[in-house]
């Protein structure tokens, strides 16, 4: 079993020196500073599902040596970089949610790549405080016409925040706003393959078709660029730009025939069933240009078992011994090199293939296929606690906000040492952002530990509220929680009320709900870094380069819908409408008690009613008359009566028939 | 009110019944003066609404900062009869002539006015925009070993020594050095010159073939023998018209009025390096060695009329977009002139638009275009069958390509793995001198050196700055006036819109900046015409970029603007029903005082008879 892959090892590492040799000949003249290197890393995931991450990085040299121009390096980014003196920035475009649980929550990928949905924009500058904030602006616009995406709205104050020790260490230079909503589709991928040296037309990123990307349940293109070009006492290591999409495929297994243990077995993939396309030979312009396979811990436990079990069956079969792996699955290529994580806490380390796909070419093109050969079934390592966010309450004047977390298996296995010691603690970071119309109590915090009511104080160890201001800017609220150990669930509840917005504030879809953006939870003292045992020699890959990180592990909660009262879009009008007839009612029956001429109609009641029983008795009598069809003792006057009234009536009939006519002509023209 | 005129008729028919025999006649006649206070009062709601209607109307008029409309309309109106023109000084000098006779000072009156005459034959009837005024001011001067004459007039424009001339020699054959030794001459006269640049012509007398040399600054030289003074006059008077005036370009060429500068007069130079197909080869430039030696002196000499910046990218995988054919003949693939429209591929070709670059910067590309090994060598064939010297062609505008083939291409093709190469300093230094060929032609000007006249060819003197110092004025002269017309029509376009649009808001900025664009062309336009070159290149640049500042201001470009509807739904709901109140109120008051007036004065005439 150690022979054999040595070997393979060893004759790989001398191709590798010779060509790295070979490579640096050709390159000389010392312009090569730039470089440029592509990756694919393939996992396959528990649940029928392939995690696809590209990942490209780009490095440009200090700028004193090379000047502004550069020959690999996107000249955009470089120019962004010097522009608006950016130290680091890292830029997403998501589309779908992490499945903490399934795809796992403690590696390097799912703690770095997986991502809120939407955009998610953090910067940090390196200009003087006070121009933290238009830098910021500046940005944001560039950004959006890079990416065309709508960016720009990360420009209002009420959209982003300054974070301060919660999200990441920053000294107040660090700005971070999302936008829950963005849509994101392939006029964004389009700006973001533009970086590549190559584009979509050769090498690795060839193979993102579309469809087969978009089809995916998690989709997540990210952009992270680290500077060192303003700082003065660091090494100078120039720009390096790393550009990552991560997309989690559906396998497009043939389900022609399904027997019953076939459906047990996981469905066997290749590139082309996935991407519908093959990788012709590398980007001609890559340093290095690799595709991995990772199997995860769990998977090569499941594995190992089985070999045991096989071994125990037929000890004779030696054939299996050359490539243990090989038993439970086999790959259409052999891999180039076979790397074994160095040091994992379980006994089954993660195993890594690599294929250079340097060697391929038009002719004879790269299609990495899976075929399973016995039915697995395994799960992925957890996060120490699994988070997830939600709402309370009902109606649309007030609710709260909970984040609940649950220990996962996993996490009793990992702490286990930890838990002899008595006050072994688990602390949890919590960083949230909350827009403005969701006014949270900050002093309503309750903490829940196993379902109990805690104090805070015994639970937070810090915590930094910067409160909401209307239409200025965002809530914020980090903090440190320190759980007990042995916990089996906790949660901590804010309560908030919900605002009103101006008219002008709503969006065009604004019964569909507002969003707060995800919260992010880490686990400062849990790492996710997977060592994989190398020779030294060589150059690190990136991608493992990335692996071996010491970052902690985060995960983004779900994002939250809240109803907010919208209003009847018409209603000012109808507003208007009812007040104006209401004070023109008010105002004419004013003007009528004013020209009133109560002393004249007095007189004449009076007259009336020392002439005849009263008007009512008279008006009666008329009535009576006129039904009954017998003229009125006094018809000449009733007639020089009536004449009068309809001449008025007459008169006030054209005058209304005039002003319509006149409303007609003015304006319905 | 129709209750109680309804009511009155019974009344005054019981009075009649009452008192039968008397005169008075309670229908007809009252006894009391009617009352004004009601009338009054409703008069007095009338008229308070009356008088309170502009009032209203003022406080619902959005606000609209007043624009100069007359006042601009004027300026384009200035520009289009009368075009921006320069007062220019020229002066022709006389060298060697030792002529038997002495020259009389009315000999060369004579041979000044036929300068003159001469210079006006060869300017366009209709003076073009950003020339030289066409009142031409000529001096001559005449110099021998034994007298130095000099014309009327001049005296006192053209601070001319005799005898100054002798430190230059000119029969070396080195032109640079006389175009400097002469310069060392002349250099020091245009600080004393106030009004306008002076150009100088200077006849040589020797005794071979004419040849006349264009100079890099305000001069030029003819040197060999004079047939006659009119035919000396003549080609004097072309070089003076036709090069130092018009900067020597043909006709028609590039419309006059462009000037590839962006609006806040700024240029962006984009240079790109594509490589069609990077799997057959890989080229790189040392961009920062060409930046440095070679497009920083003309950006430095543009200064004046813009400020350049430059930018670099290397892209790969670019192919054009457009196919080629394999001629056997040339052993090269042919790109024809009429495919040219279609060999930028925009699709492909990334040459971002640069985030350095501000808002209204003008980008030009000039772009390296290296063929893939399959259609290598490609040649570019000119529409008369030639094939293209320069291997590269310009888009008004937009900017210059070139095709630049690897040596030795098509060999080396079915290489796997490609190599890297960097392009030689020397093909770099051809290819950037291809480059200011293109950039001086995308300013209209010629792109070789040769002006070849009506009456001989003259030879222009190269600049290592990629532009002469009388090129820069040419330049700057219809820099300033392209400047001032854009600004007039941007003015203009501004004050049709404003007009059409009653209900647009336009804010105070927006008015003024329209005045300081005009005041700023104002004084373009008089500095023009006292011949000071910067400072109306300056004040027409500030003049157009204030227009384009004013014409894309944001709260012009916002859709939203207050309608008449929306204020007729708001005010109408309230102001209908009201003013049907007071006004039927005031009408009815009205007419019962005028009813109950004539009963009074009836009783009253009735009284008195």
């Amino acid at each position: 079993m150690a022979v054999l892959p040595f070997r393979r090892v060893f004759v790989f590492f001398f191709i590798l020196c010779f060509s790295l040799f070979y490579a640096s000949v050709a390159l000389g003249s010392g312009i090569d500073d730039e470089e440029f290197s592509e990756e694919l890393l393939l996992r396959p995931l528990p649940d029928r599902k392939v995690l696809s991450h590209f990942q490209f990085r780009s490095r440009a040299p200090p700028n004193s040596s090379n000047g502004r121009h550069h020959h690999l390096f996107p000249k955009a980014i470089s120019q962004l970089v010097q522009k608006f003196r950016l130290k680091e920035m890292e830029l997403s475009f998501t589309q779908g949610r992490w499945n903490y649980d399934l795809w796992g929550g403690f590696d390097p990928i799912s703690s770095n790549n997986a991502k809120p949905p939407g955009v998610e924009l953090w910067a940090v500058f390196d200009v003087p405080q006070h121009h933290v904030d238009s830098s910021w602006k500046n940005l944001t616009h560039a950004l959006s016409g890079l990416f065309c995406a709508s960016i720009n709205f990360l420009e209002s104050s009420t959209t982003y925040s300054a974070p301060d020790w919660g999200f990441r260490p920053a000294s107040g230079r660090l700005r971070y706003g999302t936008l829950p909503r963005e849509a994101v589709c392939t006029e964004n991928l389009t700006p973001w393959l533009k970086l590549l040296p190559c584009r979509d037309k050769a090498g690795v990123a060839a193979l993102m078709d579309r469809p087969s990307i978009y089809k995916g349940f998690y989709h997540s293109q990210r952009l992270h660029l680290t500077s060192t070009e303003f700082d003065s006492d660091d090494v100078d290591s120039g720009i390096v730009l790393e550009q990552t999409l991560t997309v989690v495929l559906q396998t497009n297994g043939k389900k022609a025939v399904l027997t019953s243990q076939e459906t047990k077995l996981q469905p066997s993939w290749s590139l082309t069933t996935m991407f519908g396309r093959k990788i012709n030979g590398r980007c001609v312009l890559a340093k290095s240009s690799n595709v991995y396979l990772q199997l995860d811990r769990g998977l090569v436990a499941v594995l190992n078992n089985l070999q045991k079990e096989n071994e125990i069956s037929a000890p004779g079969n030696l054939a299996y011994e050359a490539s243990r792996s090989n038993h439970g699955f086999e790959l259409s290529v052999k891999p180039d090199r076979v790397l074994e994580e160095a040091e994992s806490q379980g006994k089954n380390p993660s195993v890594l293939y690599e294929f250079a796909v340097g060697k391929y070419s038009n002719s004879e093109s790269f299609d990495l296929g899976l075929t399973w050969k016995l039915p697995v079934v395994w799960s992925c390592q957890q996060a120490p606690l699994s988070a997830s966010r939600f709402l309370m309450g009902s109606g649309n004047e007030r609710g709260a906000i909970a984040i609940s977390w649950k220990s996962s298996q996993l996490s009793q296995q990992l702490l286990h040492p930890d838990v002899i010691e008595e006050n072994c603690k688990l602390q949890v970071n919590v960083f949230q952002v909350v827009p403005w119309y969701i006014k949270v109590y900050y002093h309503t915090l309750q903490v829940f530990v196993d379902e109990r009511l805690e104090a805070v104080s015994d639970i937070v160890e810090k915590i930094r509220v910067s409160p909401s201001e209307d239409k200025v800017s965002p809530g914020v609220m980090e903090m440190i929680l320190k759980f007990p150990c042995g916990m089996k669930s906790a949660a901590i509840t804010l309560e908030f009320d919900k605002g009103f917005l101006h008219i002008d504030e709503y969006p065009p879809d604004a019964n569909q709900g507002f969003d707060i953006p995800s919260a992010l939870i880490s686990y400062p003292n849990f790492h996710a870094s997977i060592q994989f045992v190398e020779d030294k020699s060589l150059d690190k890959s990136p991608i493992l380069a990335k692996f071996q990180e010491k970052s902690s592990v985060r995960s983004y909660t779900e994002v939250l819908l809240v109803p907010l009262t919208t209003p009847d879009f018409s209603m000012p009008y109808n507003v208007i409408t009812i007040t104006c007839t209401v004070f023109a009612l008010y105002f004419g029956s004013l003007l009528n008690v004013l020209r009133r001429r109560v002393g004249e109609e007095e007189r004449l009641l009076k007259s009336k009613a020392a002439k005849k029983t009263g008007q009512l008795p008279q008006l009666l009598l008329k009535l009576s008359a006129k039904l009954r069809g017998r003229s009125l003792e006094t018809p000449q006057s009733s007639s020089t009566s009536s004449s009068f009234v309809s001449s008025k009536l007459i008169l006030k009939v054209i005058l209304v028939a005039g002003l319509a006519v006149a409303w007609q002509f003015y304006f319905a023209s | 009110m129709a209750e109680v005129s309804d009511s009155e008729p019974p009344k005054s028919e019981t009075s009649q019944v009452q008192e039968p025999a008397s005169d008075f006649d309670p229908k007809t006649m009252r006894k009391t003066k009617p009352g004004l206070k009601r009338l009054v009062l409703t008069l007095s709601v009338l008229f308070s609404f009356v008088l309170g209607f502009p009032f209203l109307w003022k406080t619902v008029e959005i606000y609209r900062a007043p624009l100069p409309f007359r006042e601009v309309e004027s300026l384009s109106a200035q520009l289009d009869s009368s075009p921006l023109l320069f007062p220019c000084h020229f002066q022709a000098i006389f060298l060697g002539f030792n002529s038997k006779s002495s020259i009389t000072s009315s000999a060369i009156d004579d041979l000044q006015v036929s300068i003159i005459n001469q210079m006006t034959k060869f300017t366009p009837q209709t003076p073009q925009c950003g020339t030289c005024s066409t009142n031409y001011t000529v001096s001559v001067v005449v110099e021998s070993d034994s007298q130095c004459l000099q014309s009327q007039g001049s005296k006192s424009s053209s601070p001319w020594k005799c005898g100054s001339m002798a430190a230059v020699d000119f029969d070396s054959d080195d032109d640079d050095a006389i175009d400097d030794s002469l310069e060392s001459v002349f250099g020091g006269w245009s600080e004393v010159a106030s009004a306008g640049k002076v150009y100088t012509v200077v006849w040589v007398r020797r005794d071979d073939e004419v040849r006349a040399v264009v100079g890099k600054y305000r001069h030029a030289w003819i040197s060999g023998r004079v047939s006659e003074a009119a035919a000396a006059a003549s080609r004097m008077a072309e070089i003076f018209v036709k090069v130092f005036v018009n900067g020597g370009k043909e006709e028609g060429l590039i419309h006059e009025e462009f000037m590839p500068v962006g609006a806040d007069g700024r240029i962006v130079l984009s240079f790109n390096l594509l490589n069609a197909e990077p799997r057959d080869w890989i080229y790189d430039w040392d961009f920062q060695d060409v930046d440095e030696n070679l497009l920083s002196p003309v950006i430095e000499a543009l200064e004046p009329i813009a400020n350049i910046t430059v930018e670099s990218q290397v892209l790969y995988h670019t192919p054009k977009s457009s196919f080629s054919y394999w001629d056997d003949k040339l052993g090269s693939y042919i790109f024809s002139t009429k495919d040219l429209p279609f060999f930028v591929n925009s699709n492909e070709w990334h040459l971002d638009t640069s985030i350095a670059a501000g808002g209204r910067s003008k980008i030009l590309h000039f772009v390296v275009y290296i063929p893939s090994s399959k259609e290598c060598p490609l040649l570019l064939r000119l529409p008369d069958g030639e094939i293209s010297k320069t291997n590269g062609f310009i888009s008004p505008k937009w900017g210059g390509i070139i095709v630049w083939n690897p040596k030795g291409c098509g060999k080396n093709s079915g290489i796997e793995h490609p190599f890297r190469h960097t392009i030689s300093h020397q093909d770099l230094q051809k290819v950037f001198e291809v480059f200011t060929g293109q950039f001086r032609q995308l300013f209209g000007l010629k792109s070789d050196n040769v002006y070849i006249g009506s009456s001989g060819t003259s030879s222009l003197l190269a600049s290592e700055r990629g532009f002469t110092v009388w090129e820069l004025d040419v330049l700057s002269r219809q820099h300033t006036c392209s400047s001032l017309h854009s600004c007039a029509t941007t003015l203009g376009s501004l004050s049709r819109l404003v007009q059409s649009l009653p209900r647009m808001i336009i804010m105070d900025e927006i008015g003024k900046q329209v005045k300081f664009s005009l005041d700023e062309a104002k004084l373009a336009q008089i500095n023009a015409s006292l011949g000071v070159y910067d400072a109306s290149a300056v004040s027409s640049r500030q003049a157009r970029s204030l227009a384009e500042e004013a014409f894309f201001h944001p709260s012009i470009m916002s859709v939203s603007y207050y309608s008449f509807e929306h204020c007729f739904a708001v005010y109408s709901p309230f102001f209908l029903p009201v003013s049907m109140h007071v006004l039927l109120a005031a009408l009815r008051e009205w007419r019962r005082y005028k009813h109950e007036n004539r009963k009074y004065l009836a009783w009253k005439s009735k009284a008195v008879s």
